[in-house]
């Protein structure tokens, strides 16, 4: 089975500063669930807008393939209608674009690009209404404009929700469970863990244990300053509920 | 002895050519004196504080009067016509260069106390309706512009409902102008309780002018939902002010969207005499190339307890130049009152520019204002995260351009058609950005 992603040697900067990823591999494939824990500031962010491709960010060493293909000549949509999805840290206010409306758009294209016909008004509702029921978001927070006040906890549900309309092979999902309350979080993980699939990898990105509790990574990795210090199974979470992340950092 | 400016010499010319003796005498004497007014201020220059921001060279260089006398133009094409009118039901006057086209306008049955239609019939079949709007305004008020409409116009509209009259459809009037110089005058006249809903749009084609005025004069509660949009050529010039009365309890609920011309410029000027009186005005300007617009409100409260609304966003590409020159003023004695006024402008791309100077003169106690302007660009975190989820760049920006300008549309009270109405417009307008 080939590899879904594989990130070799990758060192990264915000255009014109200096390295905040300083060599990562990691190799991910289809149906795996990937935990990336770590300190703030360690590069995690940075990783994820490195993948889907946000402008700012350059590559000075390394690379990526994805599905095979190196991502860097990519755009951000381009890499999205392929398949890549990322889940905002901080989903960002659109006012005045009603999230429907926004939404029908990203899946038509998304659509488009994997051959199937784009769906009209009433397909597209019924689509929604399908996917609601499996993530208990209410109906209301979808007629209004994307994200624009919304509670914290309404905006991660918003971020997964899309997910579930656009199906994508790799899910990056970046602090999806900080400010999040209990149930909040259960919802979200609920959510998540009925997107598992065999053709779709996860990529969870967080720096507590908390959310692991809830969806069960294949592989936990923690990344500290820009490097992965460490690799292993959920025990290696667990490992690091007990010790912390300090004497992993000042191992590597 | 009053010094005539020279530039006015076409224009007073063109006044003789045309004087009508046929004309009610109260007309030609206010005829005469706007002439005179006019030949003494001349065009205004950039020495005037209201016009600083404004090129007239175009219009200042070579002369633009009307022809005399008046050249038949021909008919604007129905297919055009009709690709522009509003769905459904409604009560439709096309006017070409200001002069009715009877075979494209179209009456519905209006009740008893309801008056529509052009300039023209309204000065042969009801002058006294025309010499009401008249009376209800000021003369030309000192503006240049003013006055020359008032000493040539020739065409225009009017409509006129009683007291206690309303009616359900809305009144279109489509202003389409050609190469030629137009003056339309225009009036609204609601009566004690009346109520309406006015759609206007202006188009056409060639390099012409077109300087309109246009009175709203609203009785005791009266109700007006007026809606303009300029869709001209991208060669014309167009001047328009619109004056306007309230009186108690009053509201007029206005908006008014510029796609077109060259050089545009909105003078909306509304005065709230009646306690209670309440005026709303969203406005957008949509420029690109090396177009020039102007959007200056001028929000008279003059009693107590009244409220005002505006609300003008300007999207800037191109080389353009928007301008925004707001004005709240609150006279003595109008305490309780409560008026805001925000310009915003959203600038596309480098070499644009804004003169945006939203005022505020308070002369009254226990008063509620706020003005403020924002000039910003496209918000690139908002471009990633539309692209992040599959939407190509160039389909993200007009998202984002739309939903910076959907409220302006969304806050009119003149119903869903006409809403979709200017949607619809928008959306052409996006899709032609570069
Ligand atoms: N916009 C930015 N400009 C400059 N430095 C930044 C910016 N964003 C993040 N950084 C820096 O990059 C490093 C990694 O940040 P980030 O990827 O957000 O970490 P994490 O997500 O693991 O908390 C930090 O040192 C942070 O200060
Ligand atoms: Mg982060």
């Amino acid at each position: 089975m080939t590899n879904l992603l594989e990130i070799h040697d990758l060192h990264a900067r915000i255009v014109g500063g200096r390295d905040i990823l300083k060599g990562i591999n990691l190799t991910i494939k289809a149906g795996e669930v990937h935990a990336i824990m770590g300190p703030n500031g360690a590069g995690k962010s940075t990783l994820s807008s490195v993948l889907a491709g946000k402008p700012g960010y350059e590559v000075t060493l390394g690379h990526v393939l994805y599905q095979g293909h190196e991502l860097a000549s990519l755009g951000p949509d381009e890499r999205a209608r392929q398949g890549i999805f990322l889940a905002f840290q901080y989903p960002v206010e659109i006012s005045g674009v009603n999230n429907m409306y926004f939404l029908r758009a990203a899946l038509n294209a998304v659509r488009k690009q994997r051959g199937e016909a784009e769906l009209d008004a009433a397909q597209f509702l019924k689509a929604v209404k399908a996917k609601l029921s499996l993530l208990d978001i209410s109906e209301d927070l979808l007629k209004r404009a994307v994200n624009v006040g919304f509670s914290g906890g309404e905006k991660k549900r918003n971020e997964i929700f899309q997910m579930a309309m656009l199906e994508p092979a790799l899910a990056i999902l970046d602090e999806t469970d900080s400010g999040l309350d209990i149930d909040a979080l259960r919802a979200v993980a609920n959510g998540v863990n009925r997107l598992r699939d065999p053709g779709r990898a996860i990529v969870m990105i967080t720096h507590y244990q908390r959310l692991l509790d809830y969806i069960e990574p294949d592989f936990v990795h923690v990344l500290s300053d820009g490097k992965i210090v460490a690799s292993g199974d959920k025990t290696l979470a667990m490992d690091l509920e007990e010790r912390g992340y300090a004497h992993l950092a000042s191992a590597a | 002895m009053t010094i005539v400016k020279s530039e006015t010499t076409p224009y007073l010319a063109a006044y003789q050519a045309a004087i009508d003796t046929t004309e009610p005498t109260w007309l030609r004497v206010r005829r005469a004196a706007a002439i005179e007014q006019f030949s003494v201020l001349g065009f205004p220059t950039r020495r005037d504080e209201a016009w600083r921001f404004t090129n007239l060279r175009r219009l200042t260089k070579a002369p633009m009067p009307p022809a005399h006398p008046a050249t038949s133009l021909p008919d604007p094409d129905a297919g055009v016509i009709e690709s522009l009118r509003l769905a459904g039901r409604v009560c439709r006057l096309v006017l070409n260069n200001s002069a009715v086209v009877a075979a494209q306008s179209s009456g519905v049955d209006l009740p008893a106390g309801a008056w529509f239609g052009s300039i023209a019939e309204a000065l042969e079949t009801r002058p006294d309706l025309l010499k009401a709007a008249f009376a209800t305004t000021d003369p030309a008020g000192n503006q240049p512009f003013a006055a020359l409409n008032e000493a040539l116009f020739t065409g225009g509209f009017l409509l006129a409902l009683a007291p206690g009259v309303s009616f359900d459809a809305p009144f279109e009037i489509i202003h389409v102008n050609t190469d030629a110089a137009s003056h339309p005058r225009c009036a609204i006249l609601l009566g004690e309780g009346a109520s309406a809903t006015v759609m206007e749009h202006f188009t056409g084609s060639g390099a012409g002018w077109n300087n309109i005025v246009t009175c709203v004069d609203l009785g005791v509660g009266a109700k007006l939902h007026h809606v303009k949009l300029q869709t001209e050529s991208p060669a014309a010039i167009h001047l328009a002010q619109t004056r306007a009365t309230l009186a108690q309890a009053a509201s007029y609920d206005s908006t008014v969207l510029s796609f077109g011309a060259l050089l545009s410029r909105e003078d909306i000027q509304v005065v709230l005499a009646g306690e209670m009186a309440d005026f709303t005005l969203n406005g957008g300007y949509f420029l690109g190339g090396q177009q020039e617009a102007t959007f200056a409100p001028f929000v008279e409260h003059r009693v107590p307890g009244c409220s005002s609304r505006q609300l003008v966003k300007g999207v800037i590409g191109g080389q353009a130049h928007g301008v925004f020159l707001g004005t709240i003023a609150v006279r003595p004695g109008a305490d309780q009152t409560d008026a805001r006024q925000t310009n915003r402008n959203l600038l596309l791309n480098a070499g644009t520019s804004v003169d945006t100077k939203p005022e505020l003169e308070i002369l009254a106690d226990d008063v509620k204002c706020s003005h403020g302007a924002t000039v910003g660009d496209l918000d690139d975190s908002a471009l990633f995260y539309l692209q992040a989820r599959g939407i190509d760049a160039a389909t993200a920006r007009r998202m984002l351009i739309g939903g910076f300008a959907a409220d302006i549309i969304d806050a009119s009270g003149a119903g869903e058609t006409i809403r979709q109405h200017l949607h619809r417009h928008l959306s052409v307008w996006l899709e032609h950005l570069p």
